[in-house]
């Protein structure tokens, strides 16, 4: 059988650009878990409502770029907001509590998106429009910038966390919650403060996909469970080991859809999820437990 | 009102007389309640003899929440205009319709749990709506089990009136084998002979996709290959990038948001550029129009009904109720988007129940038996009631035939191309009755 190789070209293009999106998305709920122990329903929500805050500021400035920025900060006060009055009060309770507020979070405020801004979809106009070619196809340069500031947006929370003063904060915080209160930081607002940049995040990702696909109350759906998946694979709370599986699982569905129908290329991350959970429940891309 | 009953014996006896006694006041009260009481218990022909005639009760299964919400809020907006217009004149027979509205959250499961509460607690008289093919068909066998008609909206998986057709549902709009019918002979004769088929792969995509393959063939055209995309992938790129090679159109079968990603995504990597572009018209209703922008210019479909006022559709009847539609669609949606086809099937199915209820004298679920016979075959004429235009219920698979549009998006509208006459969009039943 003869190699396609254009077409695996054309997939390995698309699972990179695929994976980039989804690590982004999935970053924002990976942070929020290893820090806080809280599986965030809700994220998928957040995505949604920075892509309706994308459209709003877009529709009044007509700048893609302030549009995205703007958004990604009102829907991290937002979310810290959410986490101050929701979140906060659950601390140190079974962790089944913050699934179930999470889950009713979520609830609310996609039938608030519906209420708000109604059935119809919005666009969002990318802020470019050019395409190259790629083979047979004519590929669009905005998929290859969305991945590319996706890509920035992880390395600077990285380095952030790294580096930055706060960013130490949040990884003391990480390791010992009890210690490092004790050696004088501020953990409920840590707690605050990494919902807000996993909202953030969440609504970046919103903002930059929200012109391949328009935006709607249910737009988040579609990314999130892709999401806990990954978060999964990569072993809940590694940031690295999240990004990891987004572009291995994207890579993957890709590489399948060429042998197979996209309907069984889906499954494929299902599969990797499965066998994970068997043979490595830590993760596949987090060291063997000693 | 005149003050003269203060002075009246019945009354000073009562309050002057200082014999209220608590006793007194509470056996007054009791008495009156018991009045009330009975006056509600009252069999329901009597009641209506004094003006309080006793409602159909009509349930609607839409999904309110969840992922098909958008469109169950519209298809909502249809059902609704027929129940308020329908009162505002009087009623059925002088008896109101109760709308029982029940949100299924976009699930299977859930739907035929409403559909049974409906049923069995609720007590409607007939059901009408319905929106995800899926939840139709789950639905459909507990409507046949309580002997209850059933109207559906919005569901256009072809099996409802094939194989897995029943005698208590009715589809009083169109479905892919006759929409196929109609469109094939313009696909293949103005647009080309090969076609690849990209479809929504679920119950009504997959349906609609055999449908328009068996007739691109009948036309002496081919079908070059199909790629079905699970519903509700927000990424298709990867699906989409694979359809490449010889042949002359992309043939789309999406709806609701999928419709808006299938449009972005493929104008994105050039495949509408490419090949012709033509697809069922729900990829280019009117409510998703706003997201897909320029990239649906140029979009050929069929559809039902397109919200345009030119001839044909330039009626009094058709610019009534786009008018109520418009009004009404901006309440719940602040870009005030025009009417799709889920408002008018919808507000054209409750309005063929109205028909048929009055013409077979309906009072209840025992004239079942009555209400069915006067649905089938029945003969909806162009006016208030079915603004789409004329259309007929077939009694022999209780599916309507119409006539159709072919139309093209220009300048982010519809313009109509073509008009199919529903004679000329017959497909042979295919359902037999247990």
């Amino acid at each position: 059988m003869e190699i396609p190789w254009d077409i695996i070209l054309i997939q390995t293009v698309n699972g990179l650009v695929t994976g980039m999106i989804l690590a982004l998305v999935a970053s924002g709920l990976t942070l929020i878990f290893g820090i806080m122990d809280v599986v965030n329903f809700a994220h998928g929500e957040l995505f949604m409502l920075g892509a309706y805050m994308g459209v709003v500021v877009l529709t009044t400035t007509g700048n893609f770029w302030l549009a995205l920025v703007i958004a990604v900060l009102i829907v991290a006060l937002l979310g810290a907001a959410m986490q101050i009055t929701t979140l906060r009060p659950l601390l140190g309770r079974d962790p089944l509590n913050t699934i179930l507020a999470t889950f009713g979070l979520s609830l609310v405020l996609q039938n608030y998106a519906l209420w708000q801004f109604g059935p119809v979809a919005r666009k969002i106009q990318e802020p470019f429009t050019g395409q190259f070619t790629l083979f047979y196809l004519q590929y669009p340069w905005y998929r290859i910038v969305i991945a590319v500031l996706s890509a920035a947006i992880i390395t600077g929370l990285y380095l952030f966390l790294k580096y930055g003063r706060y960013g130490i904060w949040i990884r003391a915080t990480t390791q010992d919650r009890v210690m490092a209160q004790a050696m004088g930081i501020p953990v409920p607002w840590v707690h605050t403060a990494v919902f807000a940049i996993g909202a953030g995040m969440a609504a970046a990702s919103g903002v930059l996909f929200g012109p391949l696909v328009g935006v709607n109350h249910a737009m988040g759906l579609d990314w999130v469970l892709k999401a806990f998946i990954v978060v999964v694979v990569g072993g809940m709370g590694n940031l690295g080991g999240s990004i990891a599986a987004a572009i291995f699982i994207s890579l993957l569905e890709a590489y399948a859809s060429i042998w197979v129908s996209p309907s069984q290329a889906i499954i494929v991350s299902s599969i990797v999820l499965i066998l994970t959970l068997l043979f490595r429940p830590t993760g596949l891309f987090v060291p063997t437990p000693k | 009102m005149s003050e003269d009953w203060k002075d009246q014996g019945w009354a000073k006896q009562f309050w002057y007389s200082g014999k209220t006694t608590r006793r007194r006041f509470i056996g007054t009260g009791a008495a009156t309640a018991g009045a009330l009481g009975a006056t509600m218990l009252v069999p329901a022909p009597w009641r209506a003899a004094f003006g309080q005639a006793k409602p159909y009760k009509i349930g609607t299964l839409q999904p309110l929440s969840g992922a098909a919400a958008s469109g169950g809020k519209t298809a909502l907006v249809g059902t609704q205009m027929a129940v308020d217009r329908i009162n505002k004149m009087g009623g059925i027979n002088g008896r109101p319709i109760e709308l029982l509205v029940a949100d299924y959250e976009s699930k299977p499961d859930v739907g035929r749990r409403k559909a049974e509460k409906l049923l069995v607690e609720d007590n409607i008289d007939a059901h009408q709506g319905g929106f995800l093919s899926n939840v139709c068909l789950a639905c459909m066998p507990v409507f046949a089990e309580h002997k209850v008609v059933n109207l559906i909206g919005v569901c256009l998986d072809t099996t409802i009136t094939t194989t897995k057709c029943d005698r208590y549902t009715f589809r009083t709009f169109d479905y892919a084998p006759s929409q196929a019918v109609g469109f094939a002979p313009y696909m293949t004769s103005k647009l080309g002979k090969r076609w690849h088929i990209v479809y929504a792969d679920y119950a009504w995509g997959q349906s609609t996709k055999d449908a328009y393959a068996e007739q691109i063939k009948k036309q002496g055209g081919e079908v070059a290959g199909t790629t079905g995309i699970p519903l509700g992938t927000a990424d298709m790129t990867p699906f989409l990038s694979k359809i490449s090679g010889n042949f002359d159109g992309l043939f789309g079968i999406f709806f609701g948001r999928d419709g808006v990603t299938v449009a972005n995504q493929a104008f994105d990597i050039g495949l509408t550029k490419k090949y012709k572009w033509a697809g069922d018209g729900a990829i280019a209703e009117s409510t998703n129009i706003p997201a897909q922008g320029n990239k649906i210019e140029g979009f050929i479909g069929i559809n039902r009904y397109i919200p345009v006022l030119d001839s044909p559709l330039n009626t009094p009847a058709h610019r009534k109720f786009f008018d109520d539609a418009v009004a009404r669609l901006k309440q719940i949606d602040p870009s005030g988007p025009l009417p799709d086809r889920y408002v008018q099937s919808n507000y054209e199915a409750m309005n063929a129940l109205k028909v048929g209820i009055e013409k077979s004298g309906f009072q209840g679920r025992a004239d079942t038996p009555k209400l069915i016979t006067a649905l089938e075959g029945l003969e909806m004429k162009e006016g208030d009631d079915f603004p789409q235009g004329d259309k007929i219920l077939r009694k022999e698979d209780h599916q309507a035939m119409l006539r159709q549009f072919i139309f093209e998006i220009k300048d982010g509208k519809h313009k109509i191309i073509e008009v199919i006459a529903a004679s000329n969009v017959n497909y042979p039943a295919a359902c037999s009755f247990t």
